[in-house]
């Protein structure tokens, strides 16, 4: 696929294999959202897998026009997952295994003969005193070498409410294209996961209250 | 100028100054990404702090950016009320001696001394209205010139962001106030409005004539409530809104008596159970009591004030009452006067027109005379009225002379009406009724003959019924001859002795000679009538015939004396008219 994909979020157009971090505040902004992103995915015959950090939000997601099947991995063209079966699946979180999910789940999309995939994280859940949350920055730099080679756009949402402002210049630094109010940032000069990995210690996760 | 010159050379007086990073030497290319990236980073925290109306985050997610852009780490802020902010983990106090030197600095900024820290440095904080504070910066060395630059915008667009949302609370704070004054403002209106219905509603009642019921409606229409008003006796006058009691409820005279004192030094509604009740009185001797029937207490201000507002319409409505009230009284009394002492015919029955009165009507004169405690006027009047209007008769009424005259058209049971006044009085009562005036020109004749039938029945009929002149016989032609002279000599040759007995005694010889011969000679109902034993009537008698030397039992002399006496009544009547 060529050309700019339709986001579904203020008339935004992505290209493909881009990895947008979008930031928010509260659930309301979420849903907006996730609503506008899944729901153009879906409209356009997109696999759409998501992984939110609740159960509410994930029923919610399932009476969306287009979602079909029960919440879990390739039930129908809205995979609805959450944090404790993907991202912190064994107690703890560990980058090649996410990875590795994301890179499984586009390859089953192929195979059922979706010619698009559109991912979406809600990333509240690398604030929870779990292993490995401190290395969410480095996975969101090795996720840009996955992405360059799909058919796919990224999505990652960042609650601007509870994620500290140390958590999104790390996360401005490693993404290509940041949403924020409406606007899309491009960071041309966004680190590489070889050159972020370089630099970069590990940067704890934690709530802005506690981010020090 | 060098790499640490300033783009404003004035930086020396204190002006704001932004400090440019020294040119490095050209830097390796992954440095240059980097750097960029972290100029990305910061247009990015820029966005978020300007988007956001809450210096709390504002100031928090400038600190906890500080790690993500450098070695550096942001202490605090101190701005120019003296207040510390810490930076994020750090002690909420401002560390010993700070304060000071942030004062000293004012708005250029420069190096300040922090306990443990190699290097410091306080930015200037700049809002839209000047200097807002410092943000102080640390560092274990002294940050490359890159580094100082990024604080340094960091700093720039923290003042800024700070600015504007105090500038938009105070923004809020302005549209907080205004909403609460456009609320009150609004409740103004409405209460005002509201007022003006009630005004409006209440002076269409006045005007429109629709009296009492319609001012107890329209008080029930504005308050939802039922409306009772009563007269000042406790009389239900009108009812507006459900659950009218059937049959009104009245209080005692005691109770009512005690409400209306307390109501007429009331100066706002008052409430006596389930009511809310004010006092209408225009006048001392005028007044009308409204009611709010409120058992759930429910009724608010322009309840109250809908309510007093009733209460003057009601109180103008009553005056109305009176007012006409008061005048068709006294026209009815000129009227009367006037017919009683003789006016024209079309005069007068243009004038009963006018009273609602039909004086085309033959009608006769009654007049009432009472004693004891019969004899208050005003009294007496009122229980003719009650005897009258129980008889069914209409009529007019004034008082005349000490008595009461009556011109009626009606013809009645006299003895019964006479006898319904002294019951409802007490005290003594008699009644004279004159001959009927086909015209209201004859009426003086009619009260000329019902007085006299008066003085009549007191000189010479027995007991206290009442007396009806065109049934008094020969009474009425003795009174009907214009010249009394030969009248008057056959009384002195029949009685001339007794009366002059009489007048030098001080006796009442020709009265007891009377009674005798009305009595058709009977001792016992003569003697009861006199009050008198029947020995000293008969004494009495023995003397009327030592001093006459008639004999009694005469039917020629029983006639002549009968007929004297009646002349004798007749003449004493005709004279105490004159």
């Amino acid at each position: 696929m060529t050309g700019l994909v339709p986001s579904g979020i203020d008339e935004i157009g992505l290209q493909p294999g881009s990895h947008v971090c979008a930031f928010y505040r509260g659930d309301t902004d979420r849903d907006r959202l996730l609503s506008g992103y899944l729901g153009a995915g879906l409209t356009a015959g997109d696999k759409c897998i998501c992984v939110v950090d609740s159960a509410n939000t994930a029923e919610r997601l399932e009476s969306m026009p287009g979602a079909c099947g029960e919440p879990g991995p390739y039930t129908g063209q809205l995979d609805i997952h959450l944090p404790e079966s993907t991202y912190l699946a064994g107690g703890e979180f560990t980058t090649s295994d996410m990875l590795t999910f994301w890179t499984e789940g586009m390859v089953k999309a192929e195979v059922e003969g979706y010619s698009f995939c559109r991912l979406v994280g809600e990333m509240t859940w690398a604030l929870r005193d779990a292993p490995g949350v401190e290395h969410l920055v480095g996975y969101e730099s090795e996720l840009n070498r996955v992405t360059a080679r799909y058919p796919v756009v990224v999505l990652c949402l960042y609650d601007l409410d509870r994620f500290s402002g140390e958590v999104v210049v790390n996360i401005v630094k490693t993404h290509p294209q940041v949403l924020i109010q409406g606007i899309l940032v491009e960071n041309p000069y966004y680190l590489g996961p070889d050159e972020f990995l370089r630099s970069a210690r590990p940067v704890p996760a934690s709530p802005r209250s506690a981010s020090a | 100028m060098t790499a640490e010159q300033t783009r404003n050379t004035a930086a020396g007086d204190g002006a704001p100054v932004v400090r440019l990073p020294r040119r490095p030497d050209r830097p390796a290319e992954p440095d240059l990404r980097e750097r960029l990236g972290e100029f990305r980073a910061l247009l990015v925290i820029s966005l978020l702090m300007t988007e956001s109306v809450n210096e709390e985050q504002i100031l928090e997610l400038a600190a906890s950016s500080a790690p993500g852009l450098g070695s550096w780490r942001i202490e605090g802020y101190g701005f120019t009320d003296g207040q510390w902010r810490p930076g994020t983990g750090h002690n909420p106090a401002a560390p010993r001696g700070l304060t000071g030197q942030l004062a000293r600095l004012g708005s250029a900024g420069g190096p300040v001394d922090l306990p443990g820290c190699p290097w410091a440095q306080a930015y200037p904080l700049r809002g839209v209205g000047g200097l807002l504070g410092h943000l102080v910066a640390s560092c274990d060395e002294e940050p490359p010139a890159e580094q100082r630059f990024l604080i340094q915008v960091i700093a720039q667009q923290t003042g800024v962001a700070v600015s504007n949302a105090r500038l938009h609370a105070r923004e809020r704070a302005t549209a907080a106030e205004l909403a609460a004054t456009n609320a009150a403002l609004a409740e103004t209106v409405t209460t005002l409005q509201r007022s003006m219905d009630i005004h409006q509603r209440l002076t269409r009642v006045a005007v429109s004539g629709e009296g009492q019921p319609g001012i107890a409606r329209a008080l029930h229409e504005l308050t939802g409530m039922p409306v009772a008003i009563e007269d000042r006796y406790g009389n239900l006058t009108a009812w507006a809104g459900p659950g009218q009691p059937d049959p009104y409820p009245k209080e005692s005279f005691a109770k009512r008596e005690h409400v209306l004192r307390r109501l007429m030094r009331a100066t706002s509604p008052t409430r006596d159970g389930e009511r809310l009740i004010l006092l209408a009185s225009p006048r001392t001797d005028v007044m009308g009591v409204l009611a709010l029937i409120d058992p759930g207490r429910r009724a608010d201000s322009a309840d109250l004030v809908a309510l007093e507002h009733g209460a003057t319409v009601l109180a103008m409505e009553l005056a109305r009452l009176r007012g006409i009230a008061d005048a068709e009284l006294r026209l009815r009394r000129d009227l009367v006067h006037d017919l009683l002492a003789g006016t024209d015919d079309e005069s007068a029955l243009t004038r009963g027109e006018a009273l609602d009165y039909d004086l085309r009507r033959p009608h006769r004169v009654v007049i009432v005379e009472g004693k004891g405690r019969a004899r208050a006027h005003d009294a007496l009047l009122s229980a003719v009225r009650r005897a009258m209007r129980q008889a069914r008769q209409d009529g007019l009424f004034e008082t005349w002379s000490g008595n009461v005259a009556v011109i009626t058209a009606g013809q009645t049971d006299w003895e019964q009406l006479r006898r319904a006044v002294m019951s409802d009085l007490g005290g003594q009562v008699r009644l004279g009724v004159g001959g009927a005036a086909a015209r209201p020109s004859d009426l003086p004749r009619s009260l000329r003959e019902a007085g006299l039938a008066l003085r009549l029945q007191k000189t010479l009929l027995p007991g206290d019924s009442a007396c009806e002149y065109p049934k008094l016989g020969i009474f009425r032609m003795l009174a009907a001859i214009p010249d009394l002279t030969d009248v008057d000599s056959f009384v002195r040759e029949w009685l001339g002795s007794l009366l002059d007995y009489d007048a030098r005694r001080k006796a009442e010889l020709v009265h007891t000679l009377t009674q005798y011969l009305e009595h058709g000679g009977n001792y016992d109902a003569t003697a009861a009538e006199l009050s008198v034993h029947k020995s000293t009537l008969k004494y009495r008698l023995q003397r009327i015939r030592e001093l006459t030397g008639l004999e009694l039992n005469d039917p020629d002399v029983h006639f002549n004396l009968q007929l004297a006496t009646r002349a004798w009544g007749t003449l004493q009547a005709l004279r105490d008219e004159r």
